[in-house]
């Protein structure tokens, strides 16, 4: 009873909060692969063709009034980022120091560590496949400015990355130079890896093959019924595993994103305890049990069996 | 062995009340008032206050003629003896029994004090005798004496008094001092058989005693053919018997004395409480039959309605066909008998099972049949039946059947065996139960030694089993059952994760987390829980032993239990991976950024440690503050270490894969959230079980402590601090009470020829007991010399004679 009392009220504050997040998906991993290609196989090698200029537009609409910060997000499915191997491949020494011995401290790479006998930095899968899908907007011709600062956790800005130059990285290799695949993004040599925040938030990885991540922050409200006319560069391959790339603008509340689970949950164990509180009460009621009386003890209920 | 009351001259002497008449007088209902024990300077072998006899107060007396006889015959009529200093209170008597010993010991408190043996003599210090107060030392010539021996079951010495009294004194049973009584002069006869009826009922065991005033010229006449029985070269024993009786003839009835064997104390209501909770009792003992039984209706284990199936060996048939003295036949004949007797009864049981309810049997066999019974032929039909009774007696059993029938239990039965004894015949089946229990007595250390717990008295098993041995084994259970649930909770979760990674087998918890997780996380508390939980308090574990059947029938610990903590493991795995994970899944902070893998998983740790510390509340019965302490102290150890675990990053780590996480996730709503919820949730089921066994279904231990709530408890004391370890038993051997008392007159004598009747039947030919009194009297003299001269040999034990 107790726990349902308290918890009803915490479940409707987090389902209103959960609620009062605006939110626009769009699915565009098929939609913006030109309609000639339509097989799986004809998609992937679609997106591996460098030659191409992959920019599709996409028209959203704003359903409600947005007020800013309007977080833009890409959301991936079926990416497996929790995989034991891939989890495991970077060296968060290399990230973090960067210097001497910890520069080539790329043993736990694998298979990303070398390149040309050079240790790769940053090393490892995860930084290999950095999302390299880029988003911009405008509204009626208008650009609306994407602010990709501060996207990332400090701590891991902070703490994980240090004053480290990328070097040897194979996505800023020339197109498939050597035969290396290209895994995502490219790095921007001159930046150290502190301030690279989009790889920053790519390498805190997932829990789960369905994932969100912060691309930027549109700083201004959208009004509802606006339309929003997004421009993708739909570079990143998630073709050959028929994963889902999806575009997420989000506002967000005191609790954080949309998520009504937690209010549900809090509203559901609240409203059995007090259905089961009811219960016991109507038992007790009905069906009263004496407490502590011992003619109810076993042996004096029964003839003792032997 | 004590000196508890007398008859002399057709008035009973003596105010003690036995245990049995205690436990008599409760199963009645009839309480005896609580009378206060002689106090007064506890003499060993002697309880007997009775102010009409001491002191010299016998002479005030109807009889102080007979009360004289009577303590001479006391101080006379034995085999005892004395050592060290001839003083009442230093001296020790040496006794092949302690019924003389006690015998003697009271003629000393009498006032008739003997304190030297020579081959030929005995010297008593009497008091009181002529006038209050006088003491004088008086030496009785011993001519002869009579041994005691089974078929004789008497003993007489004749002695020659220093006025030159010619006199047999003779002690012995009452059915054969009786036969051997003067047809006048004895007055009191009729009284006397009463008071030895009396004395039996109560569990004493019972000794006439005679005198025969002897003629001198008879007497020569007799010893001539006394001397010469004794110098035959071929079956002496037999003319000495037959010599004997030619003097034991005519006695004079004195008295009889009442000797309590002492059941150690409680013992009748420990067996009656531990019947109560549920466990069978064997009772294994060298004793003669009818002794065994009297202990077994001293002990409440036997009644008059019970069906009783008797197989004892010693019948007519049997002893016709031993005196034909063919080995070959007696032991087809015994086996024959044994089986008849065994199908016959097991047939009965079944059928009286089957048509009357509530009757209950009782076996009671002989060691003899015993040995017939255990073959594997019969052995079956043996345990069937002995199952199927509330009472087991084996009789005159040797050791080694003592631990046979214990592991025929055990391993026939299936049962869990408890085996409890003093002595040194019972180290076998001590050692052959699954539980051993020694009591450390009188008899010596070679029981304790062999046992795996050691009480000091019979009574404290009681404690032993039903506080301790139940408590431990609640303990026990609960703690392996929660070892087994959080572990299992623990792993499901890191499964469930590992269905969303591929299959790769990706940690859902940073390898610290995991490895401290039994290690400090979550180990104390259950520790805690198994040293102090207690479900009722001591005082009603005793006042309701049948909470102790709980054990017996692994209520706490059987499949249904552990299934019950499965599901509720499987469950609350569920819970504690899928509510983290959704709360995070597609969740921002109000800062927008999103929450990686490590998050998930220190979040949903967090709450596995809260989760699995909190259940215990639950599962245990009462809470001290050491149950808080643990329980908070687990959780609060875990965000110490979260702390300084991802607040300090490890230069070794080559992944800091938890660095700064604990932090990222405190400062977001969902952890808060997810922190109560989960919990919560979780729990939910096993509390609204818990609230439903209580309610519906309660347990006996449940009302029990419904009704300790609300009358309150009253303070629980100890009697015993034993190690708390003990499994569940299902069957109780007992033994160690080693009595005689005969149905209904309590006839006792020395212990008899135990080892021998052994050995005579694995054809070992063994000499009787020697009570060659010259002889021990004279090796006593040769030892004081020899320790005069400085020698150090060790004094012979009693036994050593045997």
């Amino acid at each position: 009873m107790v726990v349902g009392v308290i918890f009803i009220p915490i479940g409707i504050a987090a389902l209103l909060a959960s609620r009062s997040v605006v939110e626009i998906i769009d699915e565009y991993q098929t939609a913006c692969i030109p309609s000639n290609y339509t097989s799986n196989d004809q998609r992937v090698q679609y997106i591996q063709d460098f030659t191409t200029d992959k920019i599709c537009t996409r028209l959203l609409t704003v359903p409600k009034y947005m007020k800013k910060p309007i977080f833009v997000y890409y959301q991936l499915e079926n990416y497996y980022q929790n995989h034991r191997r891939y989890v495991k491949s970077r060296s968060d020494k290399q990230l973090l120091y960067g210097e001497g011995a910890s520069l080539a401290d790329t043993e736990t790479c694998k298979p990303k560590q070398l390149l040309d006998d050079q240790p790769i930095i940053p090393c490892g899968l995860i930084a290999w496949s950095l999302f390299n899908d880029t988003y911009s907007f405008t509204i009626s011709g208008n650009a609306v400015p994407v602010n990709k600062k501060g996207i990332s956790w400090k701590s891991d800005r902070y703490h994980k990355f240090g004053n480290v130059y990328p070097e040897n990285f194979p996505n800023n290799l020339p197109n498939n130079e050597n035969g290396s695949l290209i895994g995502g993004s490219s790095l921007d040599l001159n930046v150290p890896l502190n301030e690279q925040e989009d790889l920053i938030v790519w390498m805190r990885t997932a829990a789960l093959p369905t994932f969100r991540k912060l691309y930027g922050r549109i700083e201004q409200d959208l009004k509802a019924h606006t339309q929003l006319t997004a421009q993708i560069n739909n570079n990143y391959n998630t073709y050959s595993f028929r994963g889902k790339k999806k575009l997420v603008l989000s506002t967000t509340s005191w609790l954080g994103g949309k998520n009504d689970f937690l209010g549900v949950a809090y509203i559901t164990v609240g409203t059995v305890s007090i259905f089961l509180g009811l219960a016991f009460f109507i038992v007790q009621w009905k069906y009263p049990r004496p407490l502590g009386d011992i003619s109810y003890l076993s042996w004096n209920q029964k003839p003792a069996t032997s | 062995m004590e000196f508890f009351k007398c008859s002399i001259g057709g008035v009973i002497y003596g105010k003690g009340v036995t245990e049995i008449e205690k436990a008599a007088a409760r199963r009645n209902g009839t309480g005896i008032e609580e009378m206060e024990s002689p106090a007064e300077s506890h003499e060993k072998y002697f309880n007997f206050d009775d102010d009409r006899l001491m002191r010299g107060a016998w002479r005030n007396e109807p009889n102080p003629e007979l009360c004289k006889e009577f303590f001479r015959c006391l101080a006379v009529c034995h085999t005892v003896l004395p050592e060290g200093d001839e003083l009442p209170e230093k001296i020790v008597y040496q006794a092949a029994s302690p019924d003389e010993a006690a015998l003697v010991t009271a003629a000393k408190m009498f006032g008739f004090f003997f304190f030297r043996r020579t081959p030929t003599s005995i010297r008593v210090r009497e008091s009181h005798v002529e006038k209050i107060g006088r003491m004088q030392d008086v030496e009785y010539e011993i001519l002869n004496v009579l041994e005691f021996n089974s078929t004789r079951k008497r003993q007489s010495v004749i002695c020659r008094y220093p006025n030159g009294r010619l006199v047999l004194y003779c002690k012995g049973a009452d059915s054969v001092i009786y036969e051997r009584l003067m047809e006048r002069h004895n007055p009191f006869k009729d009284t006397n058989r009463d008071h030895l009826e009396y004395f039996g009922a109560a569990g004493l065991r019972t000794l006439c005693l005679a005198y025969r005033d002897l003629d001198i010229n008879a007497y020569e006449m007799w010893n001539e053919k006394f001397v010469q029985a004794k110098s035959a070269l071929r079956d002496r024993e037999k003319k000495l018997d037959e010599v004997a009786e030619l003097i034991e003839k005519d006695l004079i009835l004195i008295g009889s004395t009442a000797i309590e064997d002492k059941l150690q104390e409680g013992v009748p209501v420990c067996i009656e409480t531990l019947a109560k909770g549920g466990i069978k009792i064997w009772v294994l003992t060298g004793d003669k039959l009818e002794t065994a039984i009297n202990i077994a209706y001293a002990c409440s284990l036997m009644n008059n309605g019970m069906k009783q199936f008797i197989i004892n060996s010693d019948t007519k048939e049997i002893r016709d066909v031993e005196d034909r003295g063919d080995a070959l036949e007696t032991a087809q004949v015994i086996e024959r008998y044994v089986a008849e007797r065994l199908n016959e009864s097991l047939r009965q049981a079944v059928e009286s099972e089957q048509t009357q309810t509530g009757l209950e049997l009782a076996l009671v066999i002989d060691g003899r049949c015993l040995m017939y019974a255990l073959d594997p032929e019969l052995r079956g039909t043996l345990l069937k039946l002995s199952v199927m009774c509330k009472a087991v007696v084996c009789c005159r059993v040797s050791p080694l059947q003592k631990a046979q029938v214990t592991s025929m239990i055990k391993d026939g039965a299936k049962k869990i065996t408890l085996s409890i004894g003093d002595g040194a015949n019972d180290v076998s089946m001590i050692q052959a139960a699954h539980i051993g229990v020694g009591i450390s007595g009188l008899e010596g250390m070679q029981a304790v030694m062999a046992s795996d717990f050691a009480i000091a008295q019979f009574r404290f098993l009681t404690d032993l089993l039903l506080v301790h041995g139940r408590l431990s084994y609640l303990r026990i259970s609960k703690v392996v059952a929660y070892f087994f649930y959080k572990n299992l909770m623990f792993t499901l979760t890191q499964f469930w994760f590992n269905l969303y990674t591929g299959f790769s087998g990706q940690r859902f918890y940073d390898d610290w987390f995991q490895s401290l997780y039994n290690v400090v996380f979550t180990a104390l508390p259950v520790i805690i829980v198994g040293i102090f939980d207690k479900d009722v308090s001591i005082t009603n574990s005793r006042k309701y032993p049948q909470l102790y059947k709980a054990g017996i029938e692994n209520i706490f610990f059987r499949w249904r239990i552990l299934i019950i903590w499965a599901i509720s493991a499987v469950y609350q795995s569920v819970i504690l991976f899928f509510f983290p994970i959704k709360a995070i899944e597609e969740g921002k902070n109000s800062s927008g950024r999103m929450l990686g893998l490590w998050d998930a998983g220190t979040m949903a740790f967090t709450c596995v440690v809260v989760t699995v510390n909190l259940r215990l509340f639950l599962a245990c019965n009462f809470i001290t503050r050491w149950h808080l302490i643990s329980i908070f102290g687990s959780i609060l150890a875990w965000f110490i270490f979260a702390f300084f675990y991802s607040g300090f990053r490890n230069p070794l780590d080559k992944q800091g894969n938890i660095y700064q996480v604990i932090f990222v996730i405190m400062g977001t709503w969902y952890f808060w959230y997810a922190i109560v919820l989960v919990p919560v949730a979780s729990l939910a089921l096993d509390f609204l079980h818990e609230g439903m066994r209580r309610w519906f279904a309660p347990y006996d231990y449940h009302i029990i402590q419904e009704e300790e709530k609300i009358k309150g408890v009253e303070r629980d004391e100890l009697l015993l601090v034993e190690s708390p370890r003990q499994a569940p038993e299902q069957s109780l051997e007992l033994t160690g009470l080693h009595g005689e008392m005969s149905k209904h007159t309590g006839y006792s004598f020395d212990s008899p020829c135990f080892d021998s009747f052994f050995a005579s039947q694995e054809g070992v030919s063994m000499s009787q007991r020697s009570y060659d009194i010259a002889r021990r009297a004279s090796m006593r003299v040769s030892r004081r010399q020899s320790s005069d001269l400085g020698s150090d040999s060790p004094p012979p034990g009693h036994n050593s004679l045997i």
